[in-house]
């Protein structure tokens, strides 16, 4: 099982890098581009902060993006939501099927190793991978507060990075059960489940009937928006996200154990 | 000693046929001829013998062990080469072949050297740049470097040159004399009757056991029309 987990590492860093380093990258480009907007900020956060819905959706009725703590939540938070969500939601999506799309299945799997340890090792790398792609994220983030001679609001920005590895984790255990359940990779359909989310989340927060089902939703959790302003988490978004992940890995072990591999 | 005991298989795709009651013994030491046309049913007999298909009634035991219950042990003794040579395209050849010893967790470094030297495998070459043939020599030697007590091989000479198929058939008898026993599924005639001890024939998911491998080509054909009439 090793073995595999350390394979599919391997095949898997070259992504892990080109991802984290992208969206690691345009979010400390964002932080660094602050200072410089800093000046013209102070009336476009009057502005934004008075547009009703729109502000609320985008959390800019709550925090000023002329700070620093507010633009780092409003432009940041969105860049690394749905980026994280993205990458997350392509390697969960592939993870398993791609055996059988690539016709590698019946050289792994006539190994003397089960299904299920197969499943495993592949589960734990996407695990792994999450949290390499949250650290890289978040160092370079903190690099860019740091090139600004900014404080970092260590508390806020810590629970920020833990929600959204959350979220991340829990969008990766969704695409995990679709990998497991068809024999080719469904890009579309995790790309869809990860922006159906984002979409589901802005909509919440404006339309006032979805808001009490806003925790559905992992976005609703990780909002940047509302831990930077201090907003106390829904408990309950946690426990349903969680308990969504592991069902969906429980799903995916169950399923994949059970059914015919396509050559 | 029965190596392999299959009785009454019967493996459905939903409402399309896989195979119907299919039984059959092979003996230890036997090369067993294994052939039929596309779509009898060999490779769903196969497949369901390695674990990768759940099949819907019947049983399978494997060196006297059942194939569902003890599949990670069974598959510890069997090298098994697909008829289609897929591996990780970044990979390169040694990288493969190491990585397959690896995870079954034995030292075939002097194996898998002796096999790529008969086969002509060249280790430093990515799999990406290799044709079909060699991606075949590779699956060879990842079938045989641990040395395993049962080989199943599904259609195992195509792409391969007639140099490297005669060297892949020495091989297996060089392994069959030292106790080894093999399953060769195929669709070459001229093999079951130079190489194979005994032989089965397979159509539209049946299995008939053939009374000598040594069956002439009328004979043989005669299999692959009716097949396609009843197509």
């Amino acid at each position: 099982m090793k073995k595999i987990f350390m394979q599919e590492l391997k095949m898997n860093l070259k992504t892990l890098l080109i991802w984290s380093l992208s969206v690691g990258g345009m979010g400390l480009a964002c932080i660094l581009m602050y200072q410089s907007m800093e000046g013209e900020m102070k009336e476009m956060a009057d502005a934004f902060s008075h547009m009703g819905a729109f502000s609320d959706a985008f959390g800019m009725s709550t925090l000023s993006i002329a700070t620093i703590k507010g633009y780092f939540a409003t432009e940041v938070g969105a860049v690394h939501g749905l980026g994280g969500s993205m990458f997350v939601s392509l390697l969960g999506a592939g993870i398993l099927s791609k055996e059988e799309e690539l016709h590698t299945g019946e050289f792994l799997f006539s190994f003397p190793v089960s299904r299920k340890k197969i499943v495993a090792a592949k589960a734990l790398c996407i695990a792994l991978m999450t949290v390499l792609f949250t650290v890289i994220c978040g160092a370079l983030y903190a690099c860019g507060f740091a090139a600004l001679g900014e404080e970092l609001p260590v508390k806020e920005f810590m629970t920020y990075m833990g929600m959204q590895l959350l979220m991340d984790l829990e969008i990766a255990g969704i695409c995990f059960a679709i990998s497991s359940v068809w024999s080719k990779t469904k890009t579309g359909l995790a790309l869809g489940t990860a922006l159906m989310f984002y979409a589901y989340d802005v909509i919440g927060r404006v339309v006032t009937d979805v808001k009490e089902y806003l925790f559905i939703g992992p976005f609703s959790y990780a909002n940047a928006s509302d831990i930077f302003s201090g907003t106390d988490i829904s408990v309950k978004a946690v426990c349903f996200g969680t308990a969504l992940a592991a069902s969906c890995i429980i799903f995916a072990f169950m399923y994949y154990d059970k059914r015919d591999l396509a050559s | 000693m029965n190596v392999i005991e299959i009785e009454h298989l019967t493996k459905t795709y939903g409402k399309n046929r896989g195979v119907t009651d299919v039984s059959l013994k092979v003996e230890e030491g036997d090369i067993f001829g294994f052939l039929g046309p596309n779509g009898a049913g060999k490779s769903t007999t196969i497949r369901s013998m390695m674990g990768f298909l759940k099949f819907n009634s019947g049983s399978i035991r494997i060196l006297g062990m059942d194939s569902v219950k003890d599949r990670e042990k069974i598959l510890a003794n069997v090298g098994y080469m697909p008829s289609e040579a897929w591996f990780y395209d970044s990979m390169k050849v040694s990288e493969v072949i190491a990585y397959a010893a690896d995870i079954r967790g034995v030292d075939c470094r002097d194996e898998a050297e002796m096999l790529c030297e008969r086969l002509k495998v060249n280790k430093n070459k990515k799999i990406r740049e290799l044709s079909y043939g060699n991606k075949k020599k590779v699956s060879i030697v990842c079938a045989m470097q641990h040395k395993p007590k049962l080989f199943i091989f599904d259609e195992p000479t195509g792409g391969l040159d007639p140099l490297m198929q005669r060297s892949f058939f020495e091989l297996i008898n060089e392994y069959v004399d030292k106790g080894a026993t093999c399953l060769l599924s195929t669709h070459v005639l001229s093999e079951v009757n130079k190489y194979c001890r005994t032989a089965a024939i397979m159509r539209e998911g049946k299995l008939t056991m053939l009374d000598s491998p040594e069956i002439d080509d009328d004979e043989f054909l005669k299999f692959y029309e009716d097949s396609e009439e009843e197509a």
